[in-house]
C-alpha cells in the first residue's frame, strides 16, 4: 500500500522512466535502443570493428562461423557494415529528428499562441513547403548540396518539421482558450510563462510521439535516398546495402539485404514501441493504471 | 470611515466582434470597501463575467479593450499601469477565482506546484518556505491530509475540492480584492453551502474586499454586503441586500426575484406558476434606444423608449436606472 501511494506521488518523468522499466516488453526494446546507441557510438569512436573496409574472405561467402552475415561482392564482413550503417541511421535519426523537432514545435508554439500575421507567415511557409511531394523535395535539396550527411540532414529536416508545426500550432490553439490559462493569466503570469509554463508541457506527449515518429521516417528516407545513390558517400549504410542487393539477390544472395532490412526493422519496432509507452507514461490521468 | 480598497468608474470593456466593437459593460461605476462583499446579479449575457475579467485587465486585443475614467486598487489607477506591472498586480493585490474549477486547473501539475508557482510569481521565499504556505494554505481552506493532496493532481480531487485549491491559489499572496466569478455554479448544492461558508469566513479573517459574481440571488442574501444588478452591460439597480431584497426598485429587479421559486412548507398554494420573464435579452449588438428593458417592462411608457434613465439616488444608498421605480408598496407581499 505503501509503495503503491510512493509511486503515485514521484515526478512525472521519474514515473515514466519507472514504467518503461517495469515493463517486461518496453524495458527489452530500452535495452535495444541502448544497444544500437551504444554500438553507434562506440563506431563512430573507431572502436568497434575499424576497418569496414578490409577484405576477410571470398566474394559473395554465405553466412559461417568465421562472416557470421556472409561477405559482399568484395569480400568485405556484411556484419561490419551492418554496425557502421547502424552509426550512419542512428545519427541521421536523431539529427534530423532533434532539429525538425525544435523548428516544428517554435515556430508552431509562436503561430499558434500569437496568431495574427506571425500564425500567417508560418501557416504560409510549411503550407509551400508540404505542397511538394516529400521525395521530390528530397532530391531537389540533395542534389543541390551535392551528396554526403550534410546534405541527407539539411532535405529531411526541411521536409520534416511541417507536419509537428502544424499539429503543435493546433494543440496550442486548442489549448490557449482553455480556463487554465486564463487562471494563469490571473495569477500575474506574463506571455512567455503561460507559453512554455502552462500550455507547453500539455502539449509534449504529441512532441514525445513526433519525435519518434520523424526519427524512423528519417532513418527509412535516408536509407531511400542512398538506395537512389543520393546519400551517404564512402560509408556503408543501409540504403546503399540494400540497393546493391537488387543485383545479388538473382544469384542467391540473400544476407546483405536480409541483415540490413532486419537491423533498420529492429530499430524502427523497438522505436515504435517505446514513443507508444512513453506517450501514455507521460500522461497524469492514466497513473496507477 | 471604512477604508475605499476598489473604486471603479466609468467601466467600458469592448469586444471586437467581426467588423464592428460590442459593449459587454457599458458606463459601469462601483465601490468596494475593506471587509465588504458586494454582489453582482444578472441573467446570462449581462456582462458580469466580462466586468470581472476586465477589473483584471485580462481583456486585451485582438479579444477587446478596456477603458473607463479608471479603476483604482489601494488607490493606484489600474488602467494606466503598463502590463509589466499589472501582472505583479495580477494574483497577488487582486486575484479571481473561476467558475469552472474542472477546467481552470492544470491538468499536469500537482497542486502543490500550482500553488507554489504563485507565491514564487510574487514573493523572494525559497521552495521549501512555499511549500509551508502551500501547506497552510491548504489548511486555511479547509483540506483534509494536505500533506498528501499537495502531491496529487486535479483529476484525482472532487470538484469541491478544486474550488478549495483555487481559492488557497486566490489567497496566496493575501489580496485585498478577491473577485468571485461565480464560484459555486458548478459544484453541487452541500459543496455550494460550504464553499459559501469557506469564503465568509476567510473574509472575516483577512478583511478583503470580495465582489461575488452570480446569477443566484440565494447566495447574494446570504453573503453580500450590497447588490448591484446588471442588465446588458449596465447597472440598473444598487443599495444594500436588505433594500433590494424588501423593496425592489427596477421593474427587472422585481422580475428577477419574482422568478425565485418560493420555499414554503406545505401550507401555501403550490399550484402557482413561477413567474418568467417575457422576452429575451436583446443582442448587445444591437441594443434598442431608450431604456434596454423597454421591451419587456410591464411599467414602459413613451418616455422609455425616447431616451434612456441614468443611475439616479432615490433613497440615500439605494441607486436605480428607471424613469417609474416602483414605489414602497408595491413590495412583495410574503
Amino acid at each position: 500500500m505503501n509503495a503503491m501511494n510512493d509511486s503515485l506521488h514521484q515526478s512525472v518523468t521519474k514515473k515514466a522512466l519507472l514504467v518503461l522499466w517495469t515493463n517486461k516488453i518496453t524495458r527489452c526494446c530500452l535495452v535495444t535502443l541502448l544497444g544500437y546507441a551504444a554500438v553507434s557510438l562506440l563506431c563512430k569512436m573507431g572502436w568497434l570493428v575499424p576497418n569496414w573496409n578490409a577484405e576477410v574472405g571470398a566474394s559473395h561467402e554465405a553466412p559461417n562461423w568465421v562472416n557470421w552475415f556472409g561477405t559482399d561482392i568484395l569480400g568485405r564482413s556484411v556484419f561490419a557494415k551492418v554496425i557502421h550503417g547502424t552509426e550512419v541511421a542512428m545519427s541521421v535519426g536523431f539529427v534530423v529528428a532533434f532539429l525538425s523537432i525544435l523548428i516544428g514545435v517554435l515556430l508552431g508554439v509562436l503561430a499558434g499562441y500569437f496568431g495574427g500575421i506571425v500564425d500567417e507567415c508560418v501557416v504560409w511557409l510549411y503550407t509551400v513547403i508540404a505542397a511538394v511531394p516529400t521525395m521530390i523535395l528530397l532530391m531537389v535539396i540533395a542534389f543541390m548540396l551535392g551528396k554526403g550527411m550534410k546534405s541527407i540532414y539539411v532535405a529531411l529536416i526541411v521536409a520534416e518539421w511541417t507536419e509537428t508545426c502544424r499539429l503543435v500550432r493546433s494543440e496550442v490553439m486548442r489549448h490557449k482558450t482553455r480556463d487554465y490559462v486564463q487562471a494563469a493569466a490571473a495569477i500575474g503570469a506574463n506571455n512567455f510563462r503561460k507559453l512554455f509554463v502552462h500550455i507547453l508541457p500539455n502539449v509534449m506527449p504529441l512532441i514525445v510521439f513526433q519525435f519518434s515518429l520523424v526519427f524512423q521516417t528519417s532513418i527509412k528516407y535516408e536509407v531511400i535516398l542512398s538506395y537512389l545513390g543520393l546519400g551517404v558517400q564512402n560509408k556503408p549504410s543501409w540504403g546503399i546495402m540494400i540497393s546493391d542487393a537488387k543485383t545479388e539477390l538473382l544469384r542467391g544472395v540473400w544476407w546483405e539485404l536480409f541483415f540490413a532490412t532486419m537491423a533498420m526493422f529492429l530499430l524502427v519496432l523497438v522505436f515504435n514501441i517505446l514513443a507508444d509507452a512513453l506517450r501514455d507514461a507521460l500522461d497524469p490521468k492514466l497513473k496507477g493504471r | 470611515m471604512e477604508e475605499k480598497i476598489l473604486e471603479v468608474q466609468n467601466l467600458v470593456a469592448q469586444f471586437f466582434m467581426g467588423k464592428g466593437m460590442v459593449r459587454a459593460v457599458n458606463d459601469v461605476s462601483f465601490d468596494l470597501f475593506r471587509g465588504r462583499s458586494l454582489g453582482i446579479v444578472g441573467e446570462s449575457g449581462s456582462g458580469k463575467s466580462a466586468m470581472a475579467l476586465s477589473l483584471m485587465r485580462l481583456i486585451t486585443p485582438p479579444v477587446g479593450v478596456v477603458s473607463g475614467q479608471g479603476i483604482f486598487l489601494e488607490g493606484k489607477d489600474v488602467l494606466s499601469l503598463s502590463s509589466k506591472e499589472m501582472e505583479r498586480i495580477r494574483g497577488n493585490r487582486i486575484s479571481m477565482i473561476f467558475q469552472e474549477p474542472m477546467t481552470s486547473l492544470n491538468p499536469i501539475f500537482t497542486i502543490g506546484e500550482q500553488i507554489q508557482e504563485t507565491i514564487q510569481l510574487h514573493q523572494q521565499v525559497s521552495t521549501k518556505e512555499a511549500k509551508e504556505r502551500c501547506l497552510d494554505l491548504l489548511e486555511l481552506v479547509g483540506i483534509p491530509a494536505p500533506q498528501q493532496r499537495l502531491k496529487e493532481y486535479p483529476h484525482q480531487i472532487s470538484g469541491g475540492m478544486r474550488q478549495r485549491v483555487m481559492i488557497a491559489i486566490a489567497l496566496a499572496c493575501g489580496p485585498s480584492v478577491l473577485i468571485a466569478d461565480e464560484p459555486t455554479t458548478a459544484l453541487d448544492v452541500t459543496t455550494q453551502a460550504q464553499i459559501m461558508d469557506l469564503i465568509q469566513k476567510l473574509q472575516a479573517e483577512t478583511q478583503m474586499g470580495i465582489l461575488l459574481i452570480t446569477h443566484d440571488l440565494g447566495v447574494v442574501a446570504e453573503v453580500c454586503d450590497e447588490v448591484a444588478v446588471m442588465y446588458c452591460g449596465k447597472i440598473i439597480e444598487k443599495s444594500s441586500v436588505e433594500a433590494i431584497f424588501a423593496a425592489p426598485q427596477h421593474p427587472y429587479t422585481k422580475a428577477l426575484l419574482d422568478a425565485i421559486p418560493p420555499l414554503m412548507g406545505g401550507r401555501v398554494d403550490h399550484t402557482r406558476r413561477l413567474q418568467a420573464i417575457e422576452g429575451v435579452v436583446p443582442p448587445l449588438s444591437n441594443l434598442p434606444i431608450g431604456c434596454n428593458f423597454y421591451d419587456r417592462c410591464p411599467k414602459a411608457t413613451a418616455a422609455c423608449s425616447g431616451s434612456e434613465p441614468s443611475l439616479e439616488e432615490i433613497r440615500p444608498g439605494h441607486f436605480v436606472a428607471c424613469f417609474h421605480p416602483l414605489q414602497v408598496q408595491d413590495a412583495p407581499k410574503p
